[in-house]
């Protein structure tokens, strides 16, 4: 679990400093400020997906955390 | 079906659903070419085209099992059925959030009513009134039915979301997928598609077993409650699984 910990917030800041430069390479010719607007949309939609997605995970972890303490006392 | 069978069944399809995420998320910003005409832009498809399959297919599962409750009254069936529910709307709401996204610069607007857009929000609001129904009543039985009855019903619309770019005139553009002929895209877009599709469906199975044993675990301490309360009653031994 620890090493998640650590491991996690180096992934997710080696994604965003990366990920960036690799689009940006591969559409070389679009206008900057257009490019930059098709970056936005994209990482706002992963993002929203994501924390959807987590969310429900989350939401249903506490509830089955709940129940089983409803069940053990 | 045990519970501990669900639950190791979810926990077998999540890993699977991660590793099948991290892999098309690789493909998506670092492998996959740009789109020639949309740009960047055009990588929210990789998550729109799986949400919106995975949402109808929970949609799918949500009037199968109601459609079978209904029938049979297994109250196992109801709770598959909420729970399938639950993923149809997060799948759906991920459709609806980042389509506009996309939209707004491959069609200038976040948002037009046309057929399909508008179908696709009708069924977002038809499974908003499957929870809404189901806690309309005091009555825990009426209420289930009440909802079943929303979730078959709403499927209906499903595959008229899916013809409705071929029976009317439409914005939104016609399958590139799904199509009788084969999927009529770059082979290395396909390959990322099809990536994020298993994801996605593997990623929802999980969460939705997940949900689906939270909910015979809460049926079960209900009854466990109702007995301490009248202890002629017993619950079944469904706690077992309970450490």
């Amino acid at each position: 679990m620890s090493i998640l910990r650590v491991l996690l917030p180096v992934v997710v800041l080696a994604l965003v400093l990366v990920v960036p430069e690799v689009l940006h390479a591969q559409a070389a010719g679009a206008a900057p400020g257009r490019q930059m607007r098709h970056f936005w949309h994209v990482f706002i939609a992963y993002g929203i997906a994501w924390a959807l997605v987590f969310g429900w995970g989350v939401a249903i972890a506490r509830r089955i955390a709940r129940v089983e303490e409803r069940l053990k006392g | 079906m045990s519970l501990r069978t669900v639950r190791w069944a979810g926990v077998v399809l999540g890993f699977l659903g991660v590793a099948l995420t991290i892999l098309f998320h690789w493909q998506v910003f670092f492998w996959v070419p740009t789109e020639a005409s949309m740009g960047i832009v055009q990588r929210i498809f990789y998550i729109h085209l799986p949400a919106a399959w995975v949402g109808f297919f929970a949609f799918g599962l949500v009037a199968l099992c109601s459609a079978v409750y209904l029938w049979l009254g297994e109250e196992k069936l109801d709770h598959a059925a909420r729970a399938a529910a639950e993923g149809g709307m997060i799948f759906t709401t991920i459709v609806l959030t980042s389509g506009p996204l996309w939209a707004r610069l491959a069609w200038g607007t976040w948002w037009t009513w046309e057929p399909r857009l508008t179908l696709t929000l009708l069924l977002w609001f038809i499974y908003l009134g499957y929870f809404l129904v189901r806690s309309s009543t005091d009555n825990l039985d009426r209420g289930r039915k009440f909802a079943a009855v929303v979730g078959v019903v709403g499927a209906l619309n499903i595959p008229l979301i899916h013809m409705s770019v071929y029976w009317f005139r439409s914005l939104h553009p016609q399958p590139v997928v799904a199509r009788v002929d084969g999927p009529q895209l770059h082979p290395d877009m396909a390959t990322t598609v099809f990536t994020a599709l298993g994801a996605w469906t593997l990623v929802f199975l999980s969460l939705f077993l997940f949900r689906y044993a939270a909910a015979r675990l809460e049926a079960y301490a209900d009854r466990v409650e109702a007995a301490r309360l009248d202890p002629s009653r017993s619950p079944t031994p469904e706690g077992a699984i309970v450490p």
